[in-house]
């Protein structure tokens, strides 16, 4: 195959240095790496000359490091490549949700190119793998899926992805159920869902719903939980319930979880061991304007913890460049 | 010297709000033509008007244009910027730790010392900033080293940069025993006498702030004090600072570094704090640290004028920092959900000495003929895009002159 070739002169980390027992900085060296049909195949020291008679590509002595996963994204609602617009004030969630749903139609660009622009900038930044939601509501049935689901096609062989099936306004509130399934039935991966409490008003019956979807589609779960401090945490401990009692261990994830943030560090060790039974992974988005889960805690006690550039530049949130190294770089 | 006369052509101005149902929506703007002369704007006329001129003309391809920006917090003379990467050491000793370091590792440093500063006055430049006020060590293990290192690369900038030194006993004023080095410094060309923390690292508040407070009156100098401390450890040291400000008459030369202790207290009594550091002229200036930012729009909102600086640009204090104050405006905006149209746009004040284009109302305030040509072009439609979005600097004019960036 023509896409086999010799990456020269990587470096690559191979300790530490130490200085009385601390780590003072990290030891690198270079190396030729043979890539073939896709994989790393052969790791050889940069001493060592090629004899082959395979195409090479220079690394130039900079760092090799694994590319980065984007794990929580919505590719459907980036202004990128449109014109400027600042947020505007809304009461509560629900005002958001008007707006999103009148200002997206008017747009001069498609979301699929929208979609494409964001990708470009993820692919430029390191990312590899992207996690999108996709919003699924009434008025939109599954538009933004199809868009965004030829945009990642238009990036295939360069990134690869999940999608979630995402009723943005509200699995009960919006009456979305069908329109999630037929998502899961069309490619999508996951099924989502937002604040079982504060947007649906019925946690029990939401989750309950949202976990049949799963089952019923043989699928994972990424759920959208701002709900603050003890709602957000009781939200959790039913999802783990659930998510055992439906044998979901490893599928379910919680995007932002921002209850873990708002406890104290005793009760959030004791949350982090019921989600580490449960195997739900928790992602964040690293967010400034609040506080968030104690991620190195998570990660002492075992939780799979993962980090997303959310909203970038759309009708929630004028911020965000997709730079996870950068979101890396905040926690 | 009129061979710096020239036309900037085609530059974008914000000119007004637009409202929707009495909400601001988007920022109108238009381009200009202006006339730049002896490192000021001489005149300003719209870009629809032919101009008949014999002077030069450099186009600025409707990209908007700013006021250049100042980063009020910054060490230029112990960064690792340039040089090869070090991560700081674990601070097992806290403070302490920091401290011991820098007993044998300024004097290290210290050959290059002028060429790294130089590099980082290169990215503060190009980050759009034309004028920068940097701490300086003065103490017993470097002497006044630094501080000529500093003035060298400053000499060196002076065409590019404006920068004002603060003579900084970074191992504390007392602590080090380091009066004669700040005196001395503000001799040399340091213009303000700073300071840390007069409780945790003099042990005497009281004693220190006078110290500090007599040698700025001698020097005819303004004053820039570090303050970690917290809760109302630093209150205190805030309220006795404004006090001794009073008496002193220095009220509008004193600014508080970091006060940290406003993130630990209450909004009331934040509030009432606020209002006697603005009785007093006393400014703040905040790095925005992620994990414990002051209620800065808070501050703002009581009359204390509030400034944005970089601090460390990875040195062994820091592994972070940028250089690039839009950045930090961008993240106080996140920061404090400043997300609308206004609300960005405002945020560019705490970068630029407190100059938008556009006043809360809308009025076009900035520029206007007699300004210092000190500005930057940007990559954006608006203000509140250039922070939202942090947007590419295209090029940045130091009086009048082009210093970052081509403009053909």
């Amino acid at each position: 195959m023509n896409s086999n070739f010799w990456l020269t002169n990587a470096g690559l980390e191979t300790g530490f240095q130490f200085d009385n027992g601390i780590v003072t900085g990290t030891k690198t060296e270079f190396f030729h790496l043979l890539i073939k049909n896709g994989k790393i195949e052969q790791i050889i020291s940069a001493d060592e000359i090629l004899t082959d008679d395979l195409p090479k590509k220079d690394a130039k002595h900079l760092l090799v490091l694994p590319s980065f996963v984007e794990k929580h994204c919505h590719l459907d609602k980036t202004l990128l490549g449109d014109r400027w617009r600042a947020v505007t004030p809304v009461k509560n969630i629900f005002g958001r949700f008007e707006t999103e749903k009148t200002v997206l139609p008017t747009l001069e660009t498609s979301t699929q190119e929208r979609a494409e622009k964001l990708l470009d900038i993820y692919l430029k930044s390191g990312v590899t793998h992207v996690r999108t939601h996709v919003d699924l509501y009434p008025e939109v049935g599954l538009k933004n899926l199809e868009e965004v689901q030829k945009a990642l096609q238009t990036f295939e062989g360069k990134l690869s992805y999940e999608i979630v099936a995402f009723p943005q306004h509200g699995l009960l509130l919006s009456n979305a159920k069908e329109l999630v399934r037929e998502a899961v039935r069309q490619g999508a991966n996951f099924v989502g869902g937002v604040d079982p409490a504060t947007v649906d008003g019925d946690i029990e019956a939401s989750l309950q719903e949202m976990v049949e979807l799963a089952v019923d589609g043989n699928v994972g779960i990424d759920l959208h939980l701002h709900d603050a401090d003890h709602l957000g945490i009781f939200t959790m401990k039913r999802l783990a319930k659930l998510t055992k009692e439906a044998g979901l261990q490893g599928k379910v994830a919680i995007s932002h979880a921002f209850g873990l943030g708002d406890i104290s560090e005793v009760q959030a060790e004791a949350m982090a061991e019921i989600l580490e039974d449960a195997g739900i992974t928790i992602i964040t988005s690293v967010p400034l304007g609040r506080k968030f889960p104690p991620v190195g805690l998570l990660h002492r006690k075992g939780v799979s913890v993962a980090v997303g550039c959310d909203n970038i530049f759309d009708v929630w949130s004028p911020f965000g460049n997709g730079d996870v190294l950068e979101r890396g770089g905040g926690v | 010297m009129l061979d710096n006369a020239f036309w900037l052509t085609n530059a974008r101005l914000e000119t007004g709000y637009h409202y929707e149902n009495g909400i601001v929506t988007g920022t109108k703007t238009e381009p200009f033509h202006l006339r730049i002369e002896k490192g000021k704007i001489i005149e300003l006329v719209k870009a629809d008007r032919p101009i008949e001129t014999n002077l030069p003309k450099r186009e600025a391809h409707n990209y908007l244009l700013l006021p250049s920006f100042r980063d009020m917090h910054i060490h230029i003379d112990k960064t690792y910027y340039g040089g090869p990467w070090k991560a700081p050491s674990i601070p097992t000793k806290g403070l302490l730790t920091r401290l011991e370091e820098e007993e044998d590792l300024l004097p290290r440093l210290l050959p290059g010392a002028e060429e790294r500063a130089k590099k980082l006055l290169d990215l503060v430049l190009s980050s759009g900033s034309t004028h920068i006020r940097t701490h300086c060590n003065v103490d017993p293990f470097i002497g006044l080293k630094n501080l000529e290192a500093v003035l060298s690369a400053v000499e060196t900038y002076k065409d590019k940069v404006s920068v004002e030194i603060v003579a900084f006993p970074q191992h504390g004023l007392l602590r080090s025993k380091s009066v004669t080095y700040v005196r001395e410094a503000l001799r040399m060309g340091a213009s303000l006498v700073g300071g840390v923390d007069p409780a945790t690292v003099d042990d005497n508040i009281e004693k220190s702030l006078h110290m500090v407070m007599e040698l700025a009156v001698e020097a005819n100098a303004n004053v820039d004090l570090h303050i970690h401390d917290p809760g109302h450890l630093g209150i205190f040291t805030f309220k006795r600072l404004a006090a001794l400000t009073e008496e002193a008459g220095w009220q509008g030369r004193v600014t508080i570094s970091h006060a940290l202790a406003f993130a630990d207290i209450s909004t009331k009594e934040a509030s009432e704090v606020a209002e006697i550091l603005s009785h007093q002229g006393i400014s703040i200036t905040s790095s925005v640290p992620i994990g414990r930012t002051i209620p800065i729009p808070l501050l703002q909102s009581k009359g204390v004028s509030i400034s944005l600086g970089d601090d460390s640009i990875t040195d062994h204090w820091s592994p972070f920092g940028k250089g690039d104050s839009l950045e930090k405006a961008g993240t106080l905006a996140e920061r404090f959900g400043l997300s609308d149209e206004r609300s960005l746009g405002q945020t560019l004040g705490y970068i630029t000495g407190g100059v938008t284009p556009l006043n809360k109302e809308g009025k076009s305030i900035w520029p206007n003929v007699g300004d210092n040509a000190n500005l930057v072009l940007v990559d954006a439609s608006c203000s509140a895009e250039a922070v939202a979005r942090r947007a590419e600097r295209k090029a940045v004019i130091f009086n009048g002159k082009v210093v970052y960036g081509a403009l053909t």
